[in-house]
């Protein structure tokens, strides 16, 4: 670790945006999170420093693909190659990391390359990792994520939307998986976001900035006391970074013991249907949201609340409305579809 | 600016620019304000200040150029030493370079968007993180970035704004007795230079000295729980988004009280940071109460004249349920935070908190359907890809633009990035066999150029909010047209702006930008009520555009100016309202700027005010009452097409 990040568990507020995030590390596969929002609001912050608190996962020692050894149907060529010819896979517990995709990025190095003339000539698969290989099994980090060109943003998402790295060129082709955590950071007035990205992101958290002075106060005298002494802060939150931490790794180990009875799944299609939602996606994601909170509390059985609490994450964004009709996800409209179920 | 000389201007040799010189003297004594903007005229000394700050730190200044590609800027591929060893090596970038020294920009709103944002994001994160072009790399950028904005020039955006901790104005010394001094330095300076600075020495080394000691005092410097909620309320009434302006407040008002020698900041430190560290994040104009009284007496009057003239047809009066008038609330008073001198130009952010009581706020009327521009005959000559999509033409012959990226090609490669090509093929060099050429390069290797996107067309409208628009809810109605032009922008991705006038002035409420959404928040916003100032709204328009295309060549302009013409505030006080808004319009003209006139007058009077001056534009000329369905739509695109 060679720059402090300041702690993620002391940041004030934004309890949204942290929710959003935490459930996504219970389950990866709720699709991620963008958090919009004005500027210098500590979006950045928050989500670098989940690096500090993100749960411990089995990797195969020495893969460039950060392949997962319990899942055998998701491997890289090469760990396919070593399971085919019988070799045991060694599994190490290795820190989910923040891995940062920056604006500059090419495609070569989001994506990796394939050295075809060492195959065409050796017949030996040679493939240099890009980011999506870092990225898979860790949360991948844009910030300002609606100014990414476009050819990079087509990249991401066929990655994101099939959990796969294709590469492929002058016929030859390579896969390894891909799949990681997607967050974005974004400030609204730079410019909107492509609509298929958008859609791509499971959670969508918008924040603000206005708060009372008191709170105000609150974020500024913490973050002086960060400046000052940085490892001291950082030190006297550790016990605290630690108990998320593990809180982060029980949920996970919970949340297939999770489950929701039908009175649950009724309420969930009821509230798409109600706010006009189309297709299926928004559901699968509350259901996964729901379920994610309900094992980050400790319990088995979804309940109302836990669809109380992720339905504002998981609605707004995909409310269809024509540009420029107003984006109001109404919460008192949410409380009173809630109570009706 | 001529006169750089290889070791500078000594800081105190330069006269004046105390706000400027505050902030660099803040930002060498605390490392945790990392960027500092100056804003200033040409010549007003921004450079040779930034030159004399590297002296004062010993520290060398890193020059950032404009044409700076990502490549040179965070590091790419060394092409000989990856020829040499056939992996790719790593060139690092300027940043790199700035790493320990200070980071100079000039005209950073000149620096392109995407860039610019990278830049500061590594400045204030401390580091680089880089993937480009086989290399993969991540190193340390400890730097004070040092930036300068003319005004004269493009805005930086707001976003792009708050990331300077500091901004300070530099202004130039009008007198003529500092006039002359800087003069009678500067001869001095190039006639003799080492004794001049010999001159100094004894200064800028005491200088030094203070800010050695009060680095060492930095780490022991405190601040009161008083003084700090007197921030966060400075903070809070100029409305700054987002938590930077008050640490960057107290960083500042630290290092000034350890410039003093104390330990223990107080008010004063906290007043004088207040207005390096907030000034460039405040979100509302102020308006004093009298001026504001005035205003309002103005406007009843106005509206009691337009009572008279236009007599109620019975069907719907001012007071209908589709206009909410709100009141704003009454505390917002002078700052305690002194105005500059120089005027960044009316606030982008301006809320609906800045309205009056007698202001009314109309509700965004109808609105309709747009024709498939997409498929028909558009104005898409200019293949600007303008809609972003994966599916970009490949066989775009569009090779204008700035060479910004390169990426590998989708089909044919035509427009060919040379300098990538060759880097993709550099690490294959040594395995490959040499052919007739240096470089072997394969098809694999090839690299196309991405360009940077003329961007197409940029529509700003100049909205007439004055009160005889609120008659009828005609401005409802004017909502409902801009609206429906904005969904238009927002499905081609022009870039919109918004400009308002009402009372005496002209507001600008939305830079152009291609965020339309914002458009819609911001149109909803515009409150409605008081007189009408045509010629200065002119004025506003024309300047801003004049500027705005110069510095965006390529881009199609227009103006959509929505009135009833009817002006009644004249610059002159002693002239015409309306023969001396029709004068102003007659003289309008800059290339690449066409103008449109949405005449949005109504009632069985017309007048042919909008007309005229639409004549006088050489613009064209719709009625707002012929707009119903997509028939403005229809003929405000006829024209750009």
């Amino acid at each position: 670790m060679d720059k402090l990040l300041f702690p993620f568990v002391s940041i004030v507020g934004q309890e949204e945006m942290k929710k959003a995030l935490l459930l996504n590390i219970v389950d990866p596969s709720i699709g991620g999170v963008l958090i919009k929002g004005e500027k210098g609001t500590a979006k950045s912050t928050a989500v670098r420093s989940l690096a500090q608190i993100l749960p411990w996962r089995n990797s195969v020692e020495g893969c460039a693909f950060n392949c997962d050894p319990s899942m055998p149907g998701r491997l890289c060529p090469y760990c396919k190659d070593k399971v085919s010819l019988g070799e045991e896979l060694d599994s190490v517990n290795v820190r989910m990391r923040v891995v940062e995709l920056p604006l500059s990025a090419t495609e070569d190095r989001v994506s990796g390359t394939l050295d075809i003339e060492h195959i065409l000539k050796t017949g030996e698969r040679k493939f240099d990792p890009g980011v999506l290989a870092q990225a898979n099994g860790n949360l991948l980090y844009i910030d300002e994520v609606n100014l990414l060109d476009d050819h990079i943003v087509d990249l991401l998402l066929d990655s994101a939307a099939m959990g796969v790295n294709y590469v492929e060129r002058e016929g030859v082709s390579f896969s390894h998986p891909s799949r990681f955590i997607l967050v974005g950071t974004m400030n609204p007035e730079e410019g909107d976001l492509r609509p298929q990205l958008l859609d791509r992101f499971g959670l969508s958290v918008e924040v603000k900035g206005d708060r009372g002075t008191e709170e105000r106060m609150e974020v500024v005298r913490r973050r002086l006391k960060f400046d000052i002494d940085p490892e001291d802060y950082t030190e006297r939150h550790r016990g605290e970074s630690e108990e998320l931490t593990s809180r982060l790794s029980k949920a996970r180990e919970l949340l297939p013991e999770v489950s929701a009875d039908d009175d649950i799944l009724r309420a969930i299609v009821k509230m798409t249907t109600h706010f006009g939602i189309d297709g299926h996606r928004a559901d699968i994601t509350m259901m996964k949201a729901a379920k994610a909170n309900a094992a980050m509390e400790g319990r088995t059985a979804v309940s109302k609340e836990d669809v109380e609490a992720v339905a504002p994450l998981t609605l707004p964004h995909r409310m269809r409305r024509r540009p420029f009709e107003e984006e109001a996800f109404d919460k008192e409209e949410l409380d009173r579809c809630l109570q009706s179920i | 600016m001529s006169a750089i000389h290889m070791n500078g201007l000594p800081f105190n040799a330069i006269l004046g620019m105390e706000d400027p010189k505050k902030a660099i003297l803040c930002s060498l004594v605390n490392p945790r304000i990392r960027t500092v903007l100056i804003t200033g005229c040409s010549g007003s000394a921004k450079t040779v200040l930034s030159r004399a700050a590297g002296v004062l730190a010993d520290k060398e200044v890193v020059n950032v150029p404009l044409n700076v590609t990502e490549e040179q800027l965070f590091g790419g591929m060394d092409i000989e030493a990856t020829l040499k060893n056939g992996n790719p090596t790593i060139q690092k970038g300027i940043l790199h370079r700035a790493n320990g020294k200070i980071l100079y920009v000039d005209d950073i709103n000149l620096l392109d968007q995407k860039v610019a944002i990278s830049l500061t994001d590594c400045v204030l994160e401390n580091r680089v993180v880089l993937e480009r072009e086989g290399i993969s790399a991540e190193y340390p950028c400890e730097t004070t970035l040092i930036a300068t904005i003319n005004p004269e020039g493009p805005e930086l955006s707001t976003h792009l704004t708050d990331r300077f901790d500091l901004c300070a104005y530099a202004i130039f010394p009008e007198d003529e007795d500092s006039r002359k001094e800087i003069l009678r330095r500067n001869a001095e300076f190039q006639k003799r230079t080492d004794d001049f600075i010999e001159l100094y020495k004894a200064e800028d080394d005491a200088l030094r000295s203070k800010i050695e000691k009060a680095k060492a005092i930095l780490g022991f410097t405190e601040i009161s729980d008083g003084l700090l909620s007197v921030i966060v309320e400075l903070s809070v009434k100029v409305s700054a988004e987002g938590f930077r302006g008050d640490l960057a407040l107290i960083n500042a008002a630290m290092a000034l009280a350890a410039l003093d020698g104390r330990d223990e900041v107080t008010r004063k430190d906290v007043e004088e940071a207040a207005s390096i560290s907030l000034m460039h994040r405040r979100n509302n104009n102020h308006e004093s109460p009298e001026r504001k009284e005035k205003r309002q007496n103005e406007q009843d009057e106005d509206r009691e004249k337009h009572e008279d003239r236009e007599p109620d047809e019975g069907e719907e009066s001012c007071k209908d349920e589709g206009q909410r008038p709100e009141t704003g609330e009454d505390d917002e008073g002078e700052g305690p935070v002194k105005q500059p001198d120089k005027d960044e130009g009316p606030n982008p952010e301006e809320s609906v908190e800045g309205m009056t009581s007698d202001d009314v706020l109309f509700e965004i009327g109808k609105q309709f359907e747009v024709i498939d521009y997409l498929h028909g005959t558009s104005r898409r000559v200019r293949k600007t890809t303008s809609r972003k999509g994966r599916r970009a033409p490949a066989e775009s012959l569009d090779t204008t633009g700035r060479y910004t990226n390169s990426r590998i090609p989708e089909g044919k490669a035509r427009d060919i990035a040379f300098d990538a090509t060759v880097r993709a093929a550099a690490p294959y060099q040594r395995s490959r066999a040499p052919g007739n050429l240096m470089i072997s390069i394969n098809s694999q290797d090839i690299r196309v150029k991405v360009r940077e996107r003329p961007s197409g067309s940029t529509i700003l409208f100049l909205v007439d909010a004055s009160g005889s628009l609120g008659v009828r809810k005609r401005m409802s109605a004017v909502k409902g047209a801009v609206l429906s032009m904005l969904r238009d922008s927002y499905v081609k991705r022009d870039k919109v702006g918004l400009m308002a006038f009402r009372r005496d002035s002209a507001e600008m409420i939305l830079q152009p930008t291609r965020s339309a959404e914002y458009g819609y928040v911001k149109l909803s916003e515009i409150p409605t009520g008081g007189k009408t100032p045509l010629a200065e709204a002119l004025i506003s328009a024309n300047t801003f555009m004049a500027r705005y295309s110069r510095s965006h060549p390529g881009e199609i302009c227009y103006v959509v100016v929505i009135t009833d013409g009817r002006a009644n505030v004249p610059i002159d006080p002693n002239a015409d309202a309306n023969e001396e808004a029709m004068k102003i319009a007659s003289d309008i003209s800059i290339p690449d700027v066409e103008w449109i006139v949405v005449d949005a007058s109504s009632g069985y009077i017309r007048f042919d005010n909008a007309e005229k001056l639409a004549m006088e534009l050489e613009g064209s000329y719709f009625k707002l009452d012929d707009l119903d369905s997509d028939r403005i739509a229809e003929g405000v695109r006829a024209i750009i097409r």
